[in-house]
């Protein structure tokens, strides 16, 4: 109880923050922070994949980049094309996807499901290189910000500002649906898949269909954050369909932590703020990451977000000790 | 309601089960006793549907199932419990329980409701882990519960899906003599109005429980019959009940 | 024909580096289930570690097996200190590990040696070439297909021959079993993964001359050592030598045909092997 009354303060005080802060702060900070929201969305989309359903993939920036991509040729080939509806046609797009890779996925998991994931990106990456006329290939595609159509009128979505509230705004009531989604059936059928698939199976749940809903609802909140990306920078190119956006979000969820829901929230606004920061110092950033994510992994399993219950049991472990492993993952078979 | 008609199982090149044939009214407790390696987990396996048997035919409630996947013998209200206990050790023992009820309620992809806000499902959650006894444990962890509530929470995920016909699986493997007991009483109490198809060694057990009892040995039954004859059985003696005693 | 021949040369030399590389990674998932994919980064290593080490001492022979050496050792205590910390977390953990190691090692290589190609110039014989089938071949790549059988045929006398080989062989079967007799499972396991970075390492110091080293030789080679060990199965030593042998002339004949869709046609191909038979032609059912 004590505890939901301080997340819900803390969430509120955030949001407002968030709401006010354009009001004193310089631009630059502004897009900086309208990029952790769209990070963000697509790191929550890949953890409810790997923390919550316990499916590890490679290959995630694949929606990311459908969803970008779809988005910057909607803009493109379809004149006076509204905002909305670009991001409504993406997200069909993007869904589409991932009930054809879904059902090719389906059946199987662990290393050769990772395995595929990765072969998934890859192709369609090469897809988005080659298919120049569409895509722009190795140049990419730039685009106009639409407007969004209300009927009456039409608002114009050019400024810094507005898109931060417009993101702030969408992607905050889509991280609140996931929230939400954590604590519904479908949100715990989930969590069963991770904790005992088969089980699940003498248990009447058809694991098939549960994991392939999972991948579709994934894949469709990373092309939401892909529009976005777009929508942002006015640009897409390969990168955001490569296999170097399928590692990035996998940094940012591990350092941030896959065990609780704000974990990736925590490790995109990290990995942002690093590469930003860092790379004004170094061009070896990446290789700080790095070392960042290999002792998280070994370390503190539960990542920055759950830094907290790490120290926690440091200091029961100095009072009794006993061998009590607090691992936070189940093993496989 | 199961027949059970001429199944063979090979795995790669070794004949575990040769000829098994055998019949499990409707709610009668049918135990099936034999060596350890006669293949009664396997069987187990056939009839649950974790594997399919290399020929032979598995019906339930006059339906054919040797081909049907496990959660389709379930939701026709089929359940099984495993020898060593798989239930779901990072949550709760509600949570454990639930998963299986609200299944049968047809909950499970609902991407809008949560579980607990219906008001049947919890009940009946609760009263499930009532029957088994492990209501003072509703919260903890399924890691943290001893050996005998882990047992008596395997049973109680097993029953979460409301079956007509239970297979239990060596359930007092590992058990003290009052735990043993327990568990006896728990088993009749819950399948007072369902069909028992169990495995175990314990020969307490299987004569207090079973109406029917089959022999599995080394691939085949070698008996079928009431508690009674087949421990007249010299048959049965020779191969199982002698070397026993 | 001659040219055919060449070809089938080519793609023999390719598939005696592939075998290197995925034999230690199939020996390693077979036995550990854990599929390293940092295991194209100790190729990258003994590549680079190679062409400092010529430009220290200048002796190449030297280097062929110092390099594999030091990459033994890595790899050994990677295992020892990282892998198994991870492997009581899962196998997700571990997974994941690996796919760690594999980014810092990169990023390493960067951040040493530059992110640019370096050329690795030999002297001597090696860069000469003799005639065959009517055409010069370069020796040199006669010379890594030499290297590749020799170290093939040492692998299976170990393999088959002793003592060593039949428990290696018994923990790629079956690690349960062989811990239940009493052998040092940890100090096998931790043996085979620095041997498999070495061998890895050893490829990466023979094809050091021949193909670029750069810091995407990791990421290149990667993909055909998956397909070899998804195809040949995963586990199965036989399937890798035979993979090898397909992929490297697929490879080799492929760069005839269709030179730009190659990548993307490799990871086509190990998709369509992951959906229709994940077991590959050699490997039990997953």
């Amino acid at each position: 109880m004590l505890k939901n009354r301080s997340t819900l303060i803390s969430v509120a005080v955030i949001a407002l923050l968030l709401f006010i802060l354009p009001a004193f702060t310089h631009r630059y900070y502004i897009s900086l922070l309208s990029e952790m929201f769209i990070f963000g969305l697509f790191a929550i989309s890949y953890n409810l994949l790997l923390g919550y359903g316990g499916l590890l993939s490679f290959g995630h920036a694949m929606f990311f980049g459908i969803g970008s991509y779809a988005t910057a040729i909607f803009i493109t080939q379809i004149d006076g094309l509204s905002l909305i509806s670009a991001v409504f046609l993406s997200l069909i797009v993007t869904i589409i996807a991932g009930l054809i890779v879904g059902s090719l996925l389906l059946r199987h998991k662990g290393t050769p499901f990772a395995l595929l994931t990765l072969a998934f990106n890859a192709l369609f990456f090469a897809i988005a290189m080659k298919w120049y006329t569409i895509t722009g290939g190795d140049d990419g595609l730039s685009i106009f910000r639409p407007p969004i159509n209300l009927g009456v009128t039409s608002v114009d979505t050019s400024g810094i500002t507005f898109f931060y509230y417009l993101a702030l705004i969408v992607i905050g009531l889509v991280v609140l649906f996931c929230w939400f989604f954590t604590k519904t059936a479908m949100g715990k059928t989930v969590v069963l898949m991770r904790e005992n698939e088969e089980r699940m199976r003498f248990l009447g749940y058809n694991t098939n269909i549960s994991r392939l809903i999972l991948f579709i609802f994934t894949g469709a909140l990373a092309g939401l954050a892909g529009s976005f990306y777009t929508l942002f920078y006015e640009f897409t190119s390969i990168s955001s369909i490569s296999l170097d956006m399928s590692t990035s979000v996998i940094l940012m969820v591990i350092i941030g932590g896959s065990r609780y829901f704000a974990g990736p929230l925590i490790g995109a606004c990290v990995y942002i703020y690093l590469q930003d920061y860092l790379s004004d110092i170094t061009d070896r950033w990446p290789l700080v990451m790095g070392l960042i994510f290999i002792f998280m992994i070994l370390y503190v399993p539960k990542g920055i977000s759950g830094l907290g219950d790490f120290i926690i049991d440091k200091i029961r472990q100095r009072r009794t000790p006993d061998d009590n492993d607090s691992s936070p993952c189940v093993e496989e078979n | 309601m199961l027949d059970v008609n001429q199944i063979k199982k090979n795995f790669s090149g070794l004949e575990v089960l040769k000829e098994v044939t055998f019949k499990v009214a409707y709610r009668e407790n049918h135990a099936i006793i034999g060596p350890n390696g006669a293949g009664k987990t396997t069987l187990f396996n056939i009839i649950s549907g974790k594997f399919r048997p290399t020929s032979g035919r598995v019906t339930f409630k006059d339906k054919d199932i040797t081909r049907e996947p496990p959660h389709i013998r379930n939701r026709m209200n089929l359940s099984r419990s495993f020898q060593i206990t798989n239930v779901f050790q990072e949550l709760s023992v509600f949570d454990n329980v639930i998963a299986g009820v609200r299944c049968h309620h047809g909950m499970r992809y609902n991407f809008f409701k949560s579980p607990t806000s219906n008001k049947e499902i919890c009940d009946k959650t609760r009263a499930i882990i009532e029957e088994v006894g492990l209501e003072k444990v509703t919260d903890t962890t399924a890691r943290e519960l001893s050996y005998g509530q882990q047992r008596a929470l395997e049973i109680g995920v097993t029953l979460s899906t409301e079956p007509e016909m239970i297979l239990l699986d060596e359930p007092t493997a590992g058990m003290t003599r009052e735990e043993t007991a327990e568990a006896i009483e728990l088993i009749q109490k819950v399948t007072v109005d369902k069909s028992l198809l169990i495995i175990e060694h314990d020969m307490d057990v299987v004569f207090t429980l079973a109406d029917t009892i089959s022999v599995l040995h080394y691939g085949t039954i070698l008996a079928s019959d009431t508690p009674d004859k087949i421990r007249n059985d010299q048959r049965v003696k020779d191969a199982y009940l002698g070397e026993e005693e | 024909m001659t040219d055919l021949a060449v070809f089938f040369l080519h793609g023999l030399v390719y598939a005696g580096l592939l075998f290197l590389i995925s034999s230690g990674l199939t020996m390693v998932f077979g036995m550990m289930n854990v599929l390293n994919l940092a295991h194209a980064s100790f190729y990258m290593l003994g590549a680079y570690l190679s062409y400092s080490f010529l430009q220290w001492t200048g002796n190449f022979y030297l280097s062929l097996i110092v390099c594999p050496i030091i990459l033994f050792v890595i790899g050994s205590l990677i295992q020892k200190f990282l892998l198994v910390k991870a492997h009581k977390y899962g196998h997700v953990h571990e997974l994941l590990v690996t796919f760690g190691v594999a980014y810092v090692i990169t990023e390493l290589v960067k951040w040493i040696w530059g992110n640019f190609p370096l050329g690795v110039n030999l002297d001597g014989f090696l860069t000469e070439s003799i005639t065959l089938f009517g055409l010069p071949y370069p020796i040199y790549r006669l010379f890594m297909l030499g290297c590749a059988v020799l170290v093939c045929l040492i692998m299976a006398f170990l393999l088959y021959k002793t003592r060593l080989g039949i428990i290696v062989r018994a923990a790629v079967d079956d690690h349960g079993m062989v811990n239940a007799l009493g052998i040092n499972v940890p100090l096998v396991f931790m043996s085979i993964f620095g041997l498999g970075a070495g061998l890895s390492g050893f490829a990466g110091v023979i094809a050091g001359p021949l193909l670029t080293t750069y810091p995407g030789m990791a990421a290149e080679i990667l993909v055909d050592a998956f397909v070899v060990i998804v195809i040949g199965g995963m586990g199965s030593l036989g399937g890798a030598l035979v993979a090898s042998l397909m992929i490297g002339e697929l490879q080799s004949f492929g760069a005839l045909f269709f030179p730009k869709l190659s990548l993307a046609l490799m990871y086509l191909l190990m998709a369509i092997v992951l959906v229709v038979k994940p077991s590959g032609l050699f490997g039990e059912d997953l």
